[in-house]
């Protein structure tokens, strides 16, 4: 980006996750641009841009935490469109962790494309641009009108393993199906082993039955995916990782959601550690899971 | 009726059941749960295939699930092939958010139709809308449906001696609702209002009035007649003392408005005799934009007051009183602050402190974003609360020995309600007071605080907003009127497509 660009460039922090948009600002060099975040008493949000965004590109940073998806997500809405009002000249929603990604497809009778309808209802606000970090799926970017930028946690996961560990001593694996291009593409980089696992899906959130197809003994299982969210898949797959002779299991995941009793089912599982990037807000989470990490992906633009 | 099918937001099943029995049908399956994530999941359990399907969400609590689980709602059931699919949104949210009150805030209402229709949407019915303007908003028709028939009905009914009631405005904002229902009635009607903030800098306002310790350092000027006949200039640093001398409640007033405000004009001049007035507003922490608003105001009520030598009926029609703290005061009572705390102007340009100061004041009340600078009650009423600062409430109206109805939209916060009533009870003697409102919002402890007033009676809302069953259990003054007859009878009509009409026409029963 060159230098007389970045006078142009207003970055704007929506509450969810104002540590990543620091580190944003702090690696462009340009400060958080002020504003206003507040919830009236019947918890209806209510935002103002402190300073002028008039014919300014603005880029406004919102993760979604953990719990609180629908107010990080009406939040962003509000802001887009205040900036919109405010005569901005191009809005650019930057969405690490975009929420209702899992809600993409009809999967049963009536079930809502919820993504889509986020989707519109980003360029109804008057985005012009989305960046968002590893897609759960790439047809998301589909649902919009205007241009989505999927940026990869992909190289920084590279780089953290070329870091961490020896190469020819890992096996990198999917825990399903649907991850494991992702996984691929990663062995491919590190000329290594790949593995999958099959799991069976009941319901949403609910893993079956799981199968592992490629070997991992005496490896390093190094299991790859987009998110973690209850954690169930990942500590099952783990176990039959380990059933089947794996040195060690780590997780390297893009988006730590880390819902529910994710935590205690982590601590108690047989992975060795679990690395995200910090997309989401992960609050004390890090200190409760031991062996969890959080590796830098503050460098979107 | 065929090929209707009404499905319910979680936040208002009760309310849909009743329409769903006043229309003889069932309510339609949907399961609404969340993800662990927080992410809004939505089943519709039966075909709605060609269907004409009704949603029907309220407010709640947490609005925003409430929003996301309507507009998910709405997409599945058009991804589902619905026919048409209304929403019916009895309290339509963010609506007080419907205009660019401060710079860069923005238009959620206008941006939450939109929304809707992103979803699919293709109708809206709803009930008193905040601003009846925001019907422009949608590119759908929209029937926004009035509670008023409904509620003069229950005056009619319920209130002995209506006739000799008087209809109340607690703000200059809501006074077109209220004489709307006057003309039904056929009442009196009258106006409360509090000298509040108006103009470019409320927020330069708030900002100030966080520093009131500033202006007691400073050597104050304890001539108010000196202060009388002060030309005041613009942003003088050196004129920015001024005080009210504590002790006297009589005499002419004193201004806290030295500080160059840009709208400011020559008080000298003006000579007032402040013997009209009862009680002599005597502003402390007050700033220069607020101040000069005062003045205006003052203006107005010193017109009207005035106006009494030649009018002998206008006389005792205003009447003013002294709010501190939210609450009226004997005139006697002492000033919460004795030295008006004039904050120094900085020798900045008007313009830049205000655009310095009015998004980062520490009132988080002043950045607007809600509401309609006449008509909403959120500022106004954290202004109310603020110790420090006295403020002068005006009644317009006769309402001695009446009972008196306060009408405004929505009961959010209860502090404008509480000293609108205070002031027709204590000021104009009123016998009897009736707070109405189409949506009992009820924020925070807005209830206890309405129900523990002694000068409310009785307190009228709809079953637009749901009311949690605790809280309205233990407030014996609250009457909740059913909605439910009116939407469904909007539902039934929009579905045969008859004249919406009717409904709302004032039965005189």
């Amino acid at each position: 980006m060159s230098a007389e660009m970045a006078n142009e460039i207003k970055l704007i922090s929506g509450r969810s996750h104002p540590q990543l948009s620091d580190k944003i600002a702090k690696r462009l060099g340009i400060e958080v641009a002020r504003t206003i975040s507040l919830n009236y008493s019947n918890q209806e949000t209510s935002f103002t841009v402190g300073e002028s965004v008039r014919d300014e590109d603005v880029f406004i940073v919102q993760s979604t935490a953990t719990g609180d998806v629908n107010e990080g997500l009406m939040e962003l809405l509000i802001m887009i469109s205040a900036c919109r009002t405010a005569s901005a000249r191009r809005i650019t929603a930057v969405i690490p962790n975009f929420p209702y990604a899992r809600q993409d497809k009809k999967d049963k009778s009536r079930a809502p494309i919820s993504a889509r309808l986020v989707a519109n209802m980003l360029t109804t606000a008057g985005a012009n641009h989305i960046v968002t970090v590893d897609l759960h799926a790439s047809q998301i970017q589909g649902f919009f009108s205007v241009p989505v930028d999927n940026l990869y946690a992909e190289p920084s996961f590279l780089r953290y393993i070329r870091e961490n560990f020896n190469a020819e001593d890992c096996v990198i694996v999917s825990p399903d199906a649907g991850g494991a291009k992702r996984a691929t593409s990663i062995a491919d980089h590190l000329n290594t082993a790949f593995a999958l696992i099959h799991k069976e899906r009941p319901r949403p959130n609910v893993v079956g039955r799981m199968v592992l197809v490629g070997n991992v003994e005496d490896k390093v299982a190094i299991l790859v995916d987009d998110m973690a969210d209850t954690c169930g898949t990942l500590v099952k797959a783990a176990a039959v990782l380990k059933e089947n002779g794996a040195k060690s299991v780590l997780a390297l995941v893009t988006h730590g959601i880390l819902s529910g009793s994710a935590i205690e089912t982590l601590n108690g599982s047989v992975l060795s550690a679990l690395v995200v990037t910090n997309t989401v807000p992960l609050g004390d989470k890090v200190d409760r899971v031991s062996g969890c990490q959080c590796i830098q992906s503050s460098h979107v633009d | 009726m065929r090929g209707t099918l009404i499905f319910a937001g979680s936040s208002c099943p009760d309310i849909t059941d009743k329409i769903c029995h006043n229309l003889g049908m069932a309510r339609a399956d949907a399961e609404l749960t969340q993800f662990s994530n927080g992410e809004t999941s939505v089943r519709i359990l039966t075909s709605v295939r060609e269907k004409d399907v009704f949603v029907v969400q309220s407010g709640s609590p947490k609005i925003n699930d409430t929003i996301m689980e309507l507009l998910i709602m709405i997409s599945a059931c058009k991804g589902g092939s619905a026919n048409k699919i209304t929403a019916v949104l009895p309290y339509f949210p963010y609506s007080r958010q419907s205009k660019k009150k401060s710079h860069r805030g923005a238009i959620t209402a206008r941006m939450l139709a939109n929304l809707l229709g992103v979803a699919g949407v293709k109708h809206v019915v709803t009930v008193d809308l905040h601003a009846s303007q925001m019907q422009g908003f949608f590119k759908c028709p929209v029937d926004n449906l009035h509670a008023e028939p409904l509620i003069a009905r229950w005056i009619r009914r319920n209130v002995p001696r209506w006739q000799e009631a008087v209809v109340v405005s607690k703000n200059a904002g809501g006074t077109k609702r209220v004489t709307s229902l006057a003309d039904a009635l056929k009442l009196n009607f009258g106006m409360v209002t509090t000298d509040k903030k108006r103009g470019p800098g409320p927020s330069m306002a708030a900002s100030m009035i966080s520093y009131p310790l500033d202006g007691i350092e400073r050597e104050p000027v304890l001539d108010p007649i000196s202060n009388q006949v002060r030309t005041n200039y613009s942003s003088e640093p050196e004129n920015g003392t001024s005080a009210t001398d504590g002790g006297r409640s009589q005499d002419s007033r004193t201004t806290a408005d030295a500080q160059g405000s840009p709208r400011m004009r020559a008080n000298g001049t003006h000579s007032r005799n402040s013997a009209h007035r009862k009680s002599p507003p005597r502003r402390s922490q007050t700033t220069l934009s607020q101040s000069s608003v005062i003045d205006e105001l003052d203006e107005e009520a010193d017109g009207e007051a005035d106006g009494l030598e030649y009018n002998d009926q206008r006389a005792h029609e205003v009447t003013h009183g002294r709010l501190v703290q939210g609450h009226i005061v004997p005139d006697d009572f002492p000033s919460p602050a004795t030295s008006v705390a004039d904050t120094n102007v900085p020798d900045d340009d008007p313009m830049t402190l205000s655009h310095a100061s009015s998004f980062f004041a520490p009132q988080p009340h002043a950045l607007g974003g809600s509401g309609d600078v006449g008509a909403s009650s959120d500022e106004e009423d954290d202004i109310l609360k603020d110790p420090k600062v006295e403020r002068t409430i005006t009644l317009v109206g006769d309402v001695k020995g009446r009972s008196v109805f306060i009408v405004d939209d929505m009961i959010d916060k209860p502090g404008s309600w509480i000293a609108a009533a205070e002031t027709v009870v204590k000021r104009g003697r009123a016998s009897k007071v009736y707070c109405i409102a189409t949506h009992g919002v009820f924020g925070g402890d807005c209830l206890e605080q309405m129900q523990a007033c002694d000068c409310i009676d009785t307190i009228v809302v709809t079953n637009s907003y749901p009311i949690p069953e605790h809280k309205a259990r233990n407030a014996s003054k609250l009457v909740v009127l059913d909605l439910s007859f009116l939407l469904a009878e909007a539902i039934r009509r929009n579905h045969y497509g008859e004249s919406m009409s009717p409904l709302f026409q004032h039965l005189m029963d």
